[in-house]
């Protein structure tokens, strides 16, 4: 290994012996080498000195918004994790009601819920709550939250209300009355 | 005790949408992407606008990391350099003059002697400062990321888009630049160039 192969090649494929034996062989080069330990020294120096430098808050600010625009985040309020949970549920009963096939009775539900919107007794056929199956053992709830979700249109035929053949719509908007164990209690169609 | 997780973890994760792993991944990397970006710009703001367009790329449909061609973190350092790059050019203001006169050096006798030796260490951070942001772009570029930010030869041979021998002569090279720099700092010959405007020669 000549000179000129060193120190292009210090870092080549060669194992570090090879680099080693030059270096003991060839004073200029060992010179050399020698010439930047204390560089090497000094830059661990100057590197702990800046190890505390980084960029201002301002540029984490700027990108957790970015980021939450990105991805639609947003921190809800505990209230509305609650409701997000229970219209979860709500969709996943209804639809699993549907797929049993099972048609429940018609009567309706009356319910009282800690929520204004729900806050009603059901008082006529069209309007009325209709009970899920899963809720024939449930008790009369006091707490119960009304959440509004948007159901297949398919929905309303296998609960046994008349579909209306006007709306092209795929989806219907529902409220369902949600228990505080989280379980779907019954559903009320709006359109 | 649990293992904190690997940059890759977070990645997916942030890609999932957990803002919190995007946020640990901005604590852990953003530090040495905002000194690189510093040190080879010497502009805090175009630090800052760096830092933030390599994160926000992070968030791109498609950010282009491929794990399978580099780490996070080596991925993090290219993009940066691209983005720096493209700064360079317009400013276009990124070598000294002369920047064959760094490579003619390698050609005279070496001084051996220590440089740093008869300065104080405030004294020797300063001059080696001065020094490093006079080096030209391809020494700069590697003495910032292997001794000034510590990543290892491979990540910074895939940052930089070159075989890692490549990152090891240039670093050694750097070194000679910085002692040669040094030395005629302290003789009080030739000082270290200071940032002059110039056509891009890289």
């Amino acid at each position: 290994m000549n000179c000129e192969e060193y120190w292009n090649d210090i870092a080549g494929p060669e194992p570090e012996e090879d680099f080693d034996t030059h270096l003991a062989a060839c004073p200029s080069c060992a010179a050399r080498w020698a010439a930047g330990r204390p560089v090497a020294g000094g830059l661990r120096l100057l590197a702990a000195e800046m190890k505390h430098v980084s960029a201002p808050p301002r540029v984490e600010a700027h990108l957790v918004r970015a980021y939450r625009e990105r991805f639609r985040q947003r921190v809800p309020p505990v209230g509305e994790v609650r409701r997000w949970w229970a219209a979860a549920a709500a969709v996943l009963l209804v639809a699993g009601a549907l797929w049993t096939g099972v048609r429940p009775p018609a009567a309706p539900l009356v319910a009282t819920n800690s929520g204004p919107a729900a806050a009603t007794g059901i008082e006529d056929e069209d309007s009325a709550f209709i009970p899920l199956p899963n809720a024939a053992g449930s008790p009369q709830d006091d707490d119960v939250d009304l959440v509004r979700v948007e159901l297949p249109r398919s929905a309303v035929t296998a609960l046994g209300m008349p579909a209306s053949d006007d709306s092209d719509a795929e989806s219907v908007e529902a409220e369902v009355l949600v228990g505080p164990d989280g379980m779907a209690r019954a559903v009320r169609f709006l359109n | 005790m649990k293992a904190p997780e690997s940059d890759h973890q977070l990645f997916e994760r942030l890609r999932a949408g957990q803002e919190q792993a995007f946020v640990s991944l901005y604590h852990r990397r953003q530090p040495a992407l905002y000194r690189f970006a510093l040190q080879m710009s010497g502009s805090a703001p175009v630090a800052e606008d760096i830092t933030q367009e390599v994160f926000l790329a992070l968030l791109r449909e498609e950010c282009g990391y491929d794990p399978a061609r580099g780490s996070l973190v080596a991925y993090l350092f290219g993009i940066a350099r691209k983005l720096l790059l493209r700064q360079f050019e317009r400013r276009r203001s990124d070598v000294p003059v002369d920047a064959g006169a760094e490579e003619r050096r390698f050609a005279e006798p070496v001084d051996a002697s220590n440089p740093l030796a008869d300065l104080t260490a405030r004294e020797r951070v300063e001059a080696l400062r001065r020094a490093v942001s006079s080096l030209p772009r391809r020494y700069r570029e590697v003495v910032v990321l292997c001794d000034l930010e510590d990543v290892d030869y491979a990540e910074a041979a895939s940052a930089l888009g070159c075989p890692i021998g490549t990152v090891r002569s240039r670093l050694h090279r750097a070194r000679l630049l910085l002692a040669e720099k040094l030395r005629d700092e302290r003789d009080g010959g030739a000082t270290v160039p200071a940032w002059k405007a110039a056509r891009c020669a890289i």
